[in-house]
């Protein structure tokens, strides 16, 4: 699973996660997010090209938010497809972790 | 419906109580979906919850022991319905009555799997248990007309 960063203005990192966030996914992408859990204080998890997301892709998620949030930074999910954002609803990841659909809200809530 | 290695009406996948077994399901849900045109929001919901049943059955039913067999059969018993049966030799357990745990509300909460009989109640369209002779059997249906995946 193709996972890439962008450095934005405002020292925000946008983490992009490209395919399927499956066993494989969360395994491939793993230990990139706990190095940006560790480094960074202010991330956007760019869900947009993310086309499955099971519990194993959840922990993938839950475990750098939680890394990030206990070192005082901020973390925000953007542009997770509807069945995505369903499992993020539904498991309850949304109340810990905010979902936008605008990168400029997205944005506007890390600063 | 195990036992006789014979699989007239339906498909089956044999997987092992390996983690990494899981990455068989996505690719013989391709080929079910193709076969048997079910459109994309469907396979979403279907590899979610095999994904769920499974890894429940390795992680808690065998305990993480790598050895054991699942059988998968897939179904599709009228126009529109299809049907997963999940069979293993592990101990009861019956996912279908299982207190549901609240949503995560914090991220010290790290139960991730906990929420694995939620999603499979929210993303599947019928869940019936039934205990087997020598383990467990799991029957998760969807339909295509109606999902549970268009629910809120």
């Amino acid at each position: 699973m193709p996972i890439s960063t962008e450095e934005l203005e405002g020292g925000i990192t946008r983490v992009i996660l490209e395919g399927r966030m499956d066993i494989e996914g969360a395994a491939a992408v793993d230990m990139r997010m706990n190095v940006i859990a560790g480094t960074k204080k202010a991330v956007i998890v760019d869900l947009q090209k993310v086309s499955f997301l099971g519990s194993m892709g959840l922990r993938a998620l839950v475990a750098p938010a939680r890394a990030i949030k206990g070192r005082g930074g901020k973390i925000v999910i953007f542009g997770p497809n509807e069945l995505v954002e369903k499992v993020l609803k539904t498991s309850g990841v949304d109340t810990m972790i905010p979902i936008h659909h605008e990168l400029q809200n997205a944005i506007a809530a890390l600063q | 419906m195990t036992g006789n290695g014979n699989d007239t009406t339906g498909e089956r996948l044999n997987l092992r109580s390996r983690m990494f077994e899981l990455t068989h399901l996505h690719p013989w849900i391709e080929r079910l979906a193709l076969r048997h045109r079910i459109p994309a929001n469907t396979q979403f919901a279907m590899n979610l919850c095999l994904e769920e049943a499974i890894s429940n059955i390795i992680r808690h039913g065998y305990s993480g022991d790598p050895d054991h067999s699942i059988v998968i059969w897939f179904t599709s018993p009228r126009e529109d319905y299809f049907v997963f049966v999940v069979e293993d030799e592990a101990p009861p357990f019956n996912p279908v009555e299982l207190p549901e745990l609240p949503p995560l509300n914090s991220l010290e909460e790290l139960a991730i799997g906990g929420q694995g009989v939620r999603l499979l109640r929210r993303f599947a369209d019928a869940l019936e248990y039934q205990a087997t002779p020598t383990g467990n059997r799991l029957s998760i249906g969807f339909t295509v007309t109606g999902s549970a995946i268009a629910k809120n």
